[in-house]
């Protein structure tokens, strides 16, 4: 088992360090001129290139390579300030989000699909498919602004910004981000439920669960003990695959919802070229998707033991 | 002899002649009331000598406040106390007095920083601020400004007139490439601002400017009086100024916080602290008034704004800015070279249609110049342009394209520019124009911002925003004389040049309005560019808020505001 | 690579992927009902696309700037929008840009997806490691930021989001082909051809890729959908296409702000319009998926 983990580890390592250079190398593609960014439209090109000088934009690749490395995450053009606080409090209301997604898309995905698979075949198993299917079909935007107009507007019950007044509790806190996690609970409650149906499908048709039925095993009992963890094996899979959207790809429910996550973040500092922070946030997201891929990963081989021997070859 | 002339010739002894030539004028009937109040205030007579002036001359005054962006617009109970939350799009980059240009960013300045003089677009006159008074010199170009005493900065230090040339200094040298510079380009230089006095400022200029006290008025925006020595670059973790309110916290792009200067020189703010809430789109802004997130809104576009514009629930001020939108050709790549084609483009456009359509009515149709109802030097005698396809095609036939042409447009994705675009489009293809659009983001769009660079200067054709200024300077040089550096259209005319050469020492305001009148005249003739039209400044606020005083250019003076629960 | 390549919806297509049987599998996938529903939705959608600009009662670009945001009526089944343009001509024919671009996006990123994936199933051993870094390396990167990079820099043009869709859904094609790849070269006819001798390249795509033709298949409708949001999204913000096109995202982006304000029309109808597309699509994409797991 600890073997298996370190294998793992090193593998991630390896492709961390892919990463940070696919990302300077995308940082050195776009099209920028720091000294620009920084003085604006009017300097003088004198200024600029001064500027630019003092900045290192010149020197060789491999020496603002290892430069941006040490001095990560650096300082941001657009806003000529560190941009570790600004990133750490985007990624800390980012992750709160995609958790409380997480925590009611997961037991509402898991039910849906287990629901549909004990009842295969059978009108309730079409209608859970069909709703999540049309669900899954309305973009965040179009759900989110009739869910504001209509909730937060019209009705008034719950508020029209996700982002809550300074030093409020946790709950809410909690309170401000029901509206926003609709649209995505609508846009990812189709795949869980399917991913969790093919699952207790399988593990419902292996030989373990039909022996045990007919050994007089209570159905509810072993549903508990066996099908329920085999269907959270694929669930995890969703779970780690959709977090690189969950995290940085909530771009449009974050400008909606006015919420200063590392989804707008990102967007604004491709759009101003500012290439420190976009660097700092796209490598951010990656790590903490290669971060949930690893976790998902031991958590899989664990549930699942038969996976972990043999891909320990 | 009546008793009125008889003060009348009290008043004016004493005077300068250029003030001499205003009440000639007053008196004449050459030039109205608000005119005069205006051009008054401008050279530095003070209100009540402005007010006695229009007593005796048998018109009654209102009486015009002397403390800075003082004004209250409404009528209900002014209470003391509360938070009042501002929605506010979100400052493009650092908050550094002196590269600010966009509206989110300068919109933080005024909170904090003050200048020599306020614009008042509710009074429609300029106003002493941290100057108490000023006045030229025979030909307009040396300015001296006494300046307020007792002012203190936040960190409280007594504001002299060492602080005011440093900043100005700071802001005219071409070193540190301020914003500012596309006012003091040609205008004013370091080493021309001095300190005559710790109470008195003198700034001697490159040349003649009769517009010049609205250059270092709220107008230009970056011009916020700091400390000596200040480091600008680091301004924004203190904000510091001489203002009615002192920074509490500010967050890139999440918001800022702000509460009352207990030293203010004058009248203390009624509101316990503001909030601004910072949105980097309108529809969430206007969201969030309507679901009593915010209580204001300090500035918007009428365009996807029908849900307040249309609705009795809120309170609109709407003030006539300068705002508007540029449309230049090419006058260096055919077929514009041909002055015809240009005009025909001028006339496929349903201006009426689209200032009702894009700006739900909240704008002024404007005319081929960059003059309009907001200056009052305009010549209104010039008739305007509207639309003529039938001329449009003529026009184009007897230049050679009886069939119309192709050609490109490069925008931004701004406000209702893509829209205008869009309109833009339609209308030029009922005379056979075909235009096919690029909108991009404004990063792109701008590129470096030098000629050869930059999509907005080197398009085809190009349509651009122009924020609001107090005078058309700006407008008249940057984008339209040989040597501007915004001159998308390549307009290279010398008579031009001359014209405003003329305009921008001008004195007088007659004088100015003729010489207007001769360059709105060549400007039609030759349509180096179309002006669609003029935007109104919005501000939006739930019914119980008062005491708001926005200008034209998208500051919000929150001193007399008021929250009533 | 790591465990959670398999998407476990793609297990069962694995075991399937014998040619004899795929003659059958189409005759009776004419037979499943949510086939037919689908195609013919598609095909609906394909028409408008094609003949849309005849069969409008309007011009989808002529204006009336004194006749916006009408609600729908008998003269405008759809009601108008901002700029007075008749809604049901611009939903009718704004299908166009998506079923051009998405099908072209995804068509690239199978392609490629396919070559990556079978070299790196095939090979194993270096190869498969070195490769394998690269694609969990990319698939870290998400789909809509990268987008947002490359348009804001490249500028928005369609061929750019064909390019950048194609290249990001690449790592997700090749994960599955590859998988499906390892099965295969367990199986007797790769042994034979490489005992006759055959080179690689001969093996790879001669005799194992018509064998992994129905995951590849079905990899293909599904990432056609997510290719569909991509563009959706993108568009929405601005990157994707340009206006004065009658795209339905487009449209959604421009009129969502007036929603507050009533004018529901100018949104619905467009988001009605894309649902019907991904529902068609996903439609045929399970049928295929069902008809190959028989």
């Amino acid at each position: 088992m600890v073997r298996f983990i370190l294998k793992r580890l090193g593998l991630a390592l390896i492709t961390l360090w892919l990463l940070t250079v696919i990302v300077f190398f995308l940082g050195q593609v776009l099209p920028s001129d720091p000294g620009r960014s920084v003085l604006g439209p009017l300097a003088a090109p004198s200024a600029v290139h001064a500027l630019d000088h003092q900045l290192g934009v010149d020197k060789p690749l491999l020496t603002q390579y290892w430069h941006w490395l040490t001095n990560f995450p650096g300082t941001s053009y657009q806003y000529q300030a560190p941009i570790g606080p600004i990133l750490t409090s985007a990624l800390g209301r980012s992750l709160k989000l995609a958790i409380f997604a997480f925590v009611i898309l997961v037991p509402l995905g898991i039910i849906g699909g287990v629901v549909s698979a004990l009842n295969a075949g059978r009108p309730i198993d079409r209608t859970i498919s069909v709703v999540g299917q049309s669900m899954l079909t309305v973009p965040e935007f179009v759900s989110g602004i009739v869910l504001l107009v209509v909730f937060a507007v019209e009705l008034g019950w719950l508020p029209v910004t996700a982002t809550a007044p300074q030093g409020s509790g946790f709950f809410t806190q909690l309170k401000y981000l029901i509206l926003p996690v609709i649209p995505l609970v609508m846009v990812l409650f189709g795949y869980i439920a399917r991913m969790a149906r093919v699952g207790t499908i399988e593990a419902l048709d292996s030989d373990y669960a039909r022996t045990a039925t007919l050994k007089g095993l209570p159905r509810g009992v072993m549903i508990r003990r066996h099908v329920l963890r085999n269907s959270l094996l694929p669930t995890i899979t969703v779970i780690a695959t959709q977090t690189g959207y969950l995290i940085g790809g909530l771009v449009v429910v974050e400008t909606l919802f006015r919420y200063q996550g590392i989804g707008l973040l990102t967007y604004n500092a491709a759009n101003q070229h500012d290439i420190p922070m976009l660097e700092a946030c796209v490598l951010t997201i990656g790590v903490v998707y290669m971060l949930v891929t690893l976790v998902a990963d031991i958590a899989f081989s664990l549930l699942n033991p038969r996976i972990r021997l043999r891909s320990a070859e | 002899m009546s008793r009125g002339d008889n003060e009348l010739d009290r008043l004016r002894s004493g005077r300068t002649e250029l003030e001499n030539h205003y009440i000639d004028e007053l008196v004449s009937g050459r030039l109205n009331r608000r005119d005069f109040l205006r051009r008054g205030s401008m050279i530095g007579m003070s209100a009540p000598l402005l007010g006695a002036i229009l007593a005796a001359c048998g018109s009654s005054s209102k009486s015009t406040s002397s403390s800075a962006a003082g004004s209250s617009t409404s009528s209900a109970p002014a209470t003391k106390g509360g938070t009042l939350r501002i929605g506010a799009v979100a400052p493009a980059a650092a908050i550094n007095p002196l590269t600010i240009s966009d509206a989110g960013g300068l919109l933080m300045l005024n909170q904090t920083g003050e200048f020599l003089i306020f614009d008042s677009n509710l009074k429609l006159e300029l106003q002493p601020m941290l100057a108490l008074s000023w006045s030229p010199n025979t030909d307009g170009s040396v300015w001296t400004f006494k300046l307020r005493p007792g002012v203190k900065f936040h960190n409280g230090a007594a504001m002299t007139a060492d602080d005011v040339v440093y900043t100005f200094q700071q802001l005219s040298d071409p070193k540190n490439a301020s914003n500012a510079l596309s006012a003091f380009t040609g205008v004013l230089s370091p080493s021309g601002v001095k300190a005559v006095d710790p109470m008195t400022v003198q700034f001697t200029l490159e040349a003649p400017n009769g517009n010049f006290p609205y250059l270092v008025s709220s107008d230009n925006y970056n011009a916020i009086i700091v400390p000596k020595g200040t480091n600008f670059g680091s301004w924004q973790s203190t904000f510091i100024g001489t203002g009615a309110f002192i920074l509490s916290k500010y967050t890139q792009g999440v918001g800022a916080s702000f509460t009352p200067n207990p030293n203010y020189w004058g009248t203390k703010p009624l509101l316990d602290s503001t909030t601004f809430n910072f949105y980097t789109s309108q529809a969430p802004m206007i969201l969030a008034l309507q679901g009593n997130s915010v209580d204001v809104i300090a500035q918007f576009t009428p365009s996807g704004a029908a849900a307040i514009l249309n609705s009795p629930s809120y309170k609109i001020i709407s003030l006539k800015s300068a705002n508007h939108r540029e449309l230049s050709m090419r006058n260096d790549i055919a077929p514009f070279t041909d002055a015809r084609v240009r005009q025909a483009v001028a006339y496929t456009l349903d201006r009426v249609g689209a200032v009702a359509a894009l700006l739900s009515g909240k704008g002024t149709v404007a005319n081929d110049y960059p003059f309009g109802p907001r200056f009052p030097s305009t010549d209104t005698s010039v008739p305007q342009r509207t639309q003529n396809i039938a001329m449009a095609k003529q026009l184009l036939s007897a230049a050679g394209h009886p069939n119309g042409f192709s050609t490109t447009l490069k925008t931004e994705v701004y406000q209702e520019i893509p829209e205008l675009a869009q309109v833009i489009v339609e209308d030029a293809a009922k005379a056979g124009i075909k235009i096919t659009p690029t909108v991009e983001s404004q990063t792109l769009y701008y590129g470096k911002a030098t000629y050869g660079n930059s999509d907005w200067l080197d398009g085809t054709m190009s349509l651009v925003d122009y924020g609001d200024r107090g005078v058309p300077n700006v407008y008249l040089t940057a984008p339209l004389t040989s040597s501007g550096p915004w001159n998308a259209a390549r307009f290279k005319n010398p008579t031009y040049d001359n014209l405003v050469k003329q305009y921008v020492a001008a004195l007088d305001l007659t004088q100015q309005r003729t010489i207007a009148g001769k360059i709105q005249r060549l400007l039609l003739a030759e349509t180096p560019i179309v002006y669609p039209y003029w935007i109104d400044g919005l501000t939006a606020s739930t019914p119980g808020v008062g005491g708001l005083n926005p200008t034209s250019i998208a500051q919000l003076y929150l001193n007399t505001a008021y929250k009533s629960a | 690579m790591s465990i959670v390549d398999i998407p476990v919806e793609d297990a069962g297509a694995l075991q399937a992927g014998r040619s004899e049987i795929r003659g059958e599998v189409f005759r009776g996938l004419l037979h499943t009902p949510a086939f037919i529903v689908g195609s013919v939705v598609l095909l609906f959608w394909i028409f408008c696309a094609i003949f849309g600009p005849a069969i409008a009662p309007h011009s989808p670009y002529s204006q009336n700037l004194l006749g916006i945001n009408k609600a729908p009526s008998s003269a405008h089944w759809f009601g108008t929008d901002q700029l007075g343009r008749d809604m049901f001509s611009r939903v009718l024919v704004g299908s166009r840009d998506i079923l051009i671009i998405a099908p072209l996006a995804t068509l690239l990123g199978t392609v490629l997806g396919t070559a990556v994936g079978l070299f790196m199933g095939y090979f194993r051993g270096l190869v498969d490691d070195v490769l394998g870094r690269f694609v969990e390396a990319f698939l870290a990167l998400p789909v809509v930021v990268t987008g947002i990079i490359a348009l804001s820099t490249l500028g928005r043009s369609n061929l750019v989001l064909i390019v950048v869709i194609g290249l990001l859904f690449t790592p997700l094609i090749a994960r599955t082909v590859r998988a499906a790849v390892l099965l295969e070269r367990e199986l007797d006819y790769v042994a034979a051809a490489r005992l006759r001798g055959e080179r690689a390249p001969y093996i790879m795509f001669v005799e194992i890729l018509p064998n992994v033709f129905a995951p590849i298949m079905v990899e293909f409708t599904v990432r056609l959908a997510y290719a569909i949001f991509a563009i959706l999204t993108l568009t929405f913000l601005s990157l994707g296409v340009q206006p004065p096109s009658p795209d339905w995202a487009l449209d959604i982006s421009s009129n969502y702000g007036v929603v507050p304000a009533g004018y529901w029309w100018e949104v619905v109808f467009d988001a009605i319009a894309i649902a019907t597309l991904v529902v068609s699509i996903t439609l045929i994409s399970d049928s295929v998926q069902g008809a190959l797991e028989q």
